[in-house]
Formats: structure tokens, sequence, C-alpha cells
């Protein structure tokens, strides 16, 4: 079998794993994604053979760290076959990955179907917006096309127009604060509840521009959170903003859901709180407590062994996501986490090796990297 | 500068080499009593301290450089130093900056490494003071060596009239622009080997990359044998302790490196080899990232303001154009990276 057939089986079977008609384990498709890109991604197959060969178990499998993103490419086809590339916004270094996608409909599969089971909490048509500048064409951002996703799925309008201006809620001058008045005021009308897809530093500035003010949104509507302020605002503790969110927006704290996502996965993970959603109804729905979908499972390891740590203590998050199909089907991310009772405890990121003097940090460096 | 005001300053400097002296000479108990304080704060080996000690701190520089130090340090009414953390034995060339510019200097020394000034300090009684807090006023003069961060957090909080020396982040290369013969190639990779593993590598001159004008399998070929000359010389000069901070670098380094290419364990650390243009800065721990490049001097220009030592074999025509494209950096040979001339700063980049 081809490469890419072998591929297109690989996509097949992680949507029927997430659709629950599947035949196979999780354990049995990430091994099979695993031995599929050794064979074909010869970067892996370095990672693998330094690990001593090909794993035979889910925890065996060594983590691409997300620094390999930014420095190479990480996928086992070739620039020509790309449908979609998403770049990571680069925190707190100037240089930029990049995660190439042959294959759309495993994304948007995934993503609509943990999104909808995370976020909607009825039947009930949903009007959305975006904290978030006007998406690109074709998108950049792994966020920007998740939220366009949303848009279009979440409404069941059809042919919802997604491209336009009244949705995407950032402009050049900062948050378009009547924009989400005027959401909020025609959600109302039609007996709509509205979603509101957000960075934290978007909602940050939300918060600014309205100074202390509300901006009261329909019964029922939810707020989506996700990443963090990457020095583009003031920072606010995560249940100091949450409150501070559910008071200006008049709606409950639950309401207001956290994702985590990221560039280099093709899935995401959310707090269970959202009131009569499909996810609260299956998981302890605590703010802070990071749900994994059945297709990703997060393994904290020690930082220095890469090991994974004893069940409840903290460790790195290595992330293995079936989504990741033709580039890394586990990352090695620096995020702290803490496995507990329904999902993962986010503790923020490790920290790298303190400057010691003039010796150039690695950070510093990839900052200074001609792109 | 009249002769009198030469030799002024050149006399504040002699028991400061003085003092530099007694603490290289193993045989004392000052010098003993040294070692074991210097391993306990800086984290390196025994053996590193003495390895750094014997290679790199200057007991006994010429008159040539000592008389260009001080002809290109400006007076100053106070010299001020503030002092890094991270290679010990830099405590004496910067407070002889001082001294050359002052004849009241204080130092107020890393809270990680507060040994070295100390030291130097008791073998040379009244030649400076060691401070908690420096307080620079106007007609005073500040060198600050440590990260830029440091430096950009000092600038803000000077008084207006201070002058301030800033020698912030860097770090060193390598370029092997000719392939030498096989007994030429040991000898450069053994000096190499000794650079990267001086202080552990946590220097600003420290090597952290080798860019090599030849083929990729000629390149893979002198990674592997540099990895070798670390190994061999980590028998001798062992790794120091690394915090789990550094070791989780390296370890995320590790695997980013095998994603990128071939990887060869070095002793305690690791030599990575990479394509053309696949620039990767390892962390400090004596690890080196080694790619080919067809034009390592232009493939420098790049990283120009960053660069603080560059270790060059090749033609001397070459030697003079890497000069000019990183007029920031000392350019040396291999082997000599963590020693440079006692001639003023370890890097050009204040010039």
């Amino acid at each position: 079998m081809t490469r890419t057939a072998r591929s297109d089986r690989l996509h097949e079977v992680v949507r029927r794993f997430a659709s629950g008609d599947g035949d196979h384990s999780f354990g049995e498709i990430a091994l099979e994604i695993a031995h599929f890109q050794r064979e074909f991604s010869p970067g892996f197959a370095r990672l693998c053979a330094s690990r001593g060969g090909s794993p035979s178990r889910v925890d065996e499998i060594p983590g691409v760290p997300c620094d390999a993103f930014r420095l190479t490419r990480v996928a086992v086809h070739p620039e020509a076959e790309d449908r979609l590339r998403f770049y990571t916004s680069g925190t707190t270094s100037g240089a930029r990955g990049m995660h190439a996608m042959r294959v759309t409909e495993t994304y948007q599969a995934l993503a609509l179907k943990f999104g909808r089971a995370a976020l909607l909490s009825n039947e009930r048509a949903h009007h959305v917006v975006a904290l978030a500048p006007l998406l690109d064409d074709p998108p950049t951002s792994s966020l920007g096309h998740m939220m366009a996703m949303f848009m279009v799925d979440f409404e069941q309008r059809g042919h919802a127009q997604v491209r336009t201006g009244d949705r995407w809620l950032i402009g050049d001058q900062g948050v378009d604060l009547d924009g989400l008045q005027k959401a909020a005021e025609r959600a109302q009308q039609l007996r709509e509840t509205l979603l509101v897809l957000a960075t934290s530093f978007a909602l940050v500035g939300l918060l600014d521009a309205l100074d202390g003010g509300t901006l009261p949104l329909p019964t029922g509507s939810i707020v989506m959170q996700t990443g963090g302020f990457k020095g583009k605002t003031r920072e606010i503790e995560p249940a100091e903003l949450r409150t501070t969110l559910a008071r200006a927006f008049g709606i409950s704290e639950a309401q207001i859901v956290s994702e985590y996502g990221m560039t280099e996965l093709t899935s995401q993970l959310y707090e269970a709180t959202v009131p009569g959603s499909a996810l609260s109804r299956e998981r302890s729905g605590s703010p802070g407590i990071y749900a994994e979908p059945p297709w990703l499972r997060v393994i904290p390891v020690d930082p220095t062994t890469l090991e994974p740590v004893p069940s409840g203590d903290v460790g790195i998050a290595r992330i293995i996501d079936l989504g990741n199909v033709d580039s890394a089907i586990a990352i090695q991310t620096q995020d702290r986490v803490r496995r507990v009772e329904g999902g993962v405890v986010l503790l923020g990121r490790a920290a790298g090796a303190p400057p010691r003097g003039c010796s150039l940090a690695i950070e510093e460096f990839l900052a200074s990297k001609p792109q | 500068m009249t002769d009198f005001d030469f030799e002024a300053r050149r006399a504040r400097l002699d028991p400061l080499f003085e003092s530099a002296r007694s603490l290289a000479d193993g045989t004392s108990e000052r010098g003993r009593n040294a070692r074991q304080r210097l391993a306990a704060s800086s984290g390196l080996s025994a053996e590193g301290v003495e390895f750094a000690l014997q290679r790199c701190l200057e007991i006994a520089p010429n008159e040539r450089e000592i008389a260009a130090l001080i002809r290109s340090t400006p007076i100053a009414r106070v010299a001020h130093v503030l002092l890094a953390g991270n290679v010990f034995v830099a405590a004496h060339r910067a407070i002889a900056i001082a001294l050359a510019a002052s004849s009241e200097v204080r130092v107020r020394a890393s809270r990680r490494e507060p040994e070295m000034a100390e030291l130097l300090l008791a073998g040379a009684p009244n030649s400076f003071q060691v401070v908690h807090e420096l307080s620079p006023l106007a007609g005073d003069r500040l060198w600050a060596y440590g990260s830029d961060e440091t430096m950009a957090d000092v600038a803000t909080t000077l008084a207006s009239g201070v002058a301030m020396h800033a020698h912030g982040s860097g770090f060193g290369v390598a370029l092997l622009d000719d392939l030498r013969s096989e007994s030429d190639l040991e000898r450069l990779l053994a000096g190499l080997a000794e650079d990267i593993a001086l202080f552990d590598q946590r220097g600003c001159l420290s090597p952290r990359v080798l860019l090599v004008n030849a083929a990729q399998s000629a390149v893979k070929t002198v990674a592997r044998a540099l990895a070798d000359e670390l190994e061999k010389l980590e028998e001798r000069v062992p790794r120091g302790r690394l915090p789990p901070e550094e070791l989780s670098e390296i370890a995320k380094y590790r695997d980013t490196a095998h994603f990128l290419g071939d990887v060869f364990e070095a002793g305690a650390g690791f030599v990575s080899v990479g394509d053309a243009g696949s620039w990767l800065l390892p962390p400090t721990g004596r690890n080196i990232h080694v790619l080919p490049s067809a034009e390592p001097i232009a493939a420098l220009a790049s990283y120009g303001p960053l660069l603080t030592c560059c270790a060059f074999a090749g033609e001397p025509a070459r030697r003079q154009a890497l000069g000019r494209t990183a007029p920031g950096a000392r350019v040396c040979r291999f082997g000599e990276m963590q020693r440079p001339p006692f001639d003023g700063p370890v890097d050009r980049r204040d010039a």
C-alpha cells in the first residue's frame, strides 16, 4: 500500500474511532500511526531509534518537541500535498512553527465533534462570533480556522457567511465593543444564545475597553477562552478572569469554558463546565480540569528523563493525538500538567533553564533567527 | 594620557595580578580553599574548576596587552562592576578594567557565584570594594556583565550621567573553513572540545555551533570526531552538576536534534548534525550543533550582534573577512576561545 493510501486509511480509522463505531482501540491506532510515521518521517525514525527502535506501547512513543515545528518541516508528505498550513504565533520568540495538513476532513470532524460536546448545551442554534482578527484566506491560524468551522457548523444555517466583519471582532483599533454589543442584541431578538470565541488576551482587551462596565449576553450564552497572554496585554489569573468576565457578561462562571489547543495538534481539550453540555454529563466539570477527547491522551512525563511520571505527579505534557496522522502522533510540550479525575490540570509552562549570565538563551536565539 | 597617569593606573593592577597568581597555585592553602569554594558556587566538578583556573585565569598577562587594556579603558570618577555568575574567572578581567578606570572600584558579585570577587579581594586587600548594591552617580562608569534582560533592567535604574558599558547575552561559534589533514583536524577538534568543556559551556564565549565548509558526509565525520574528543576530555574533566531545568533543556534539545539530523553522544553532552542552514542553538552543558556551510562567513552575518567569539581555521584572508562580518566578536584559533588576550573586555561589542 502506498503512503497516501495508508494515510487515507488511517484517517478513516481515526474518524471512525472518533464517531464511536471503530474496531480498534486507542492504543492500536496510536501505535499503527507511530509505525507509519516512523516509516515515512526520517526525523521520527531517528527519534524512535534513539529510544531503542519501534515503540510497542503508547507510553513508549517518543514525543516530537514543539521546537521541531519551528526548525523544520514535520510531515510525512511532501509540500505539494499540503492542503492547509497552520502557523504558530511565535509565543515569546520570533520563530514560527508550521503544521502542514494533507487531509482536512479529520481535523474538521474531530474539532467539531468535541467542540459540540463541550460548548453546546442544547439544540438551540447559536450565533457565533470571534474576538479575533478576520480570518486569512487561506487560513494560517488553526484557531481562526476552528472558529470559522464553529460558525458554520454550530449555527446550522447552511452556507453561512463567515468572512464578514460583524463576526470577527478584533480590528486595527482593538476589540470591536460595538460589534459585540450588536451581536448580543441581535441574538437576544432572535432568542438565540451567543457563543463568543476568544483568546485570553482579547478578553482582557475587552474588559479594558468596558472599563468596569457590562455587556450582558443572552441567557445561556457561552464564552470560550483559549491561550495565554503572550505578552500582548496585562496578565490576569484564570480564576479572576473567569469571575470578572462572568460579571461583565451577566452569565455564570460555568458558562465560561477554557479550551487548550496548539497549532501542532489536531485536537483540543476543554473544561467540562458548560451546563447541559454532553461533556459535562460525562465528566466532572470543575474549572481548571481539561477533559481529553477519546482520541487524545495526555501523558505527564519527567522533564529530564521524559519517562512517564507516577499517576497524580506533575510532569510535562506529552500529547498523543490520533488526529496527527500525517505530522507527529506524539507532541512533547513544556506545559506542566497533573492527571486528576476527569482530565488534566494545567500548571503553566515549565521554566526554561534560568539565564546564567551572558550565555545566550535558546529563546533569545530563536527570536533573533532569520525567518 | 601622561606617563604618570599610565603608571598610576598600571600600578593599581599589580595587587590584583598577584592575588590571581596566588589563587591559581593549588599547592597553597589559599589555592586549595579557593578551589573548594569555587566548586561549590559554580557547580563545576573539582577538575572543571582546576581546568578553568589553569587555562583561563590570566596570571601573567604580558605588558603589551596590559598597556592596551589601560589605553582602551576610559577614566572614571568611580568604576562600578556588576559581575555575571557563569564564568568565575571573568571577575578578574572585569575588576582589572575597573581598576584601570579608577582608583575607586566597587564590585557587586552575582548571587550565583559570589566567591571569586571575594577571593581576589582577599589577596589584594583595599584594591577595591565588594558591595551588595551599586549606586553609581553622575560621572561614574558602570561595567555590567550578564544577560540582555539584566542589562536592560540595570539601564532603566541608572542615574543620568552614568556611563554604562553593557556586555549582554551572546555566544561563540567555530568555523572550519578548510578541512586539513587528519592530524591537523584532530588537534583542532581537541582544542574545540576544550573550548566547549570549559565552564561547562556556560560562558558567552563558549562555542555552541560549528560551521564546516564541506559536504554533509564530511561534516558528519567531523561531528563524530568532535564527540570522541569531548568524551575523552570528559574522562579527565567531568561535567559538573546541572540543575533540573538545564537537564530538561538538554533533553528537549537532544530530541529536537534527533528529529533534525544525526546526534552523537559526547560524554554527558551531545553533538548534533544539521543540514545546511539548519541553525539550532544547543543548551549549555557541553553540547554543540554542527552544520555544513559553503559560505560560513556569510552565514554568520545575521547573527553578528550576538557573536562574542569566532574560532577560525582557514586562510588568513578569509579570517580577515570574518572579522569584518562580526566586528563585535574576537576571532581566534581553535582552543583559544576562552583565553582572549588581556587587552580589554572579552568581546568587542562595546567598542
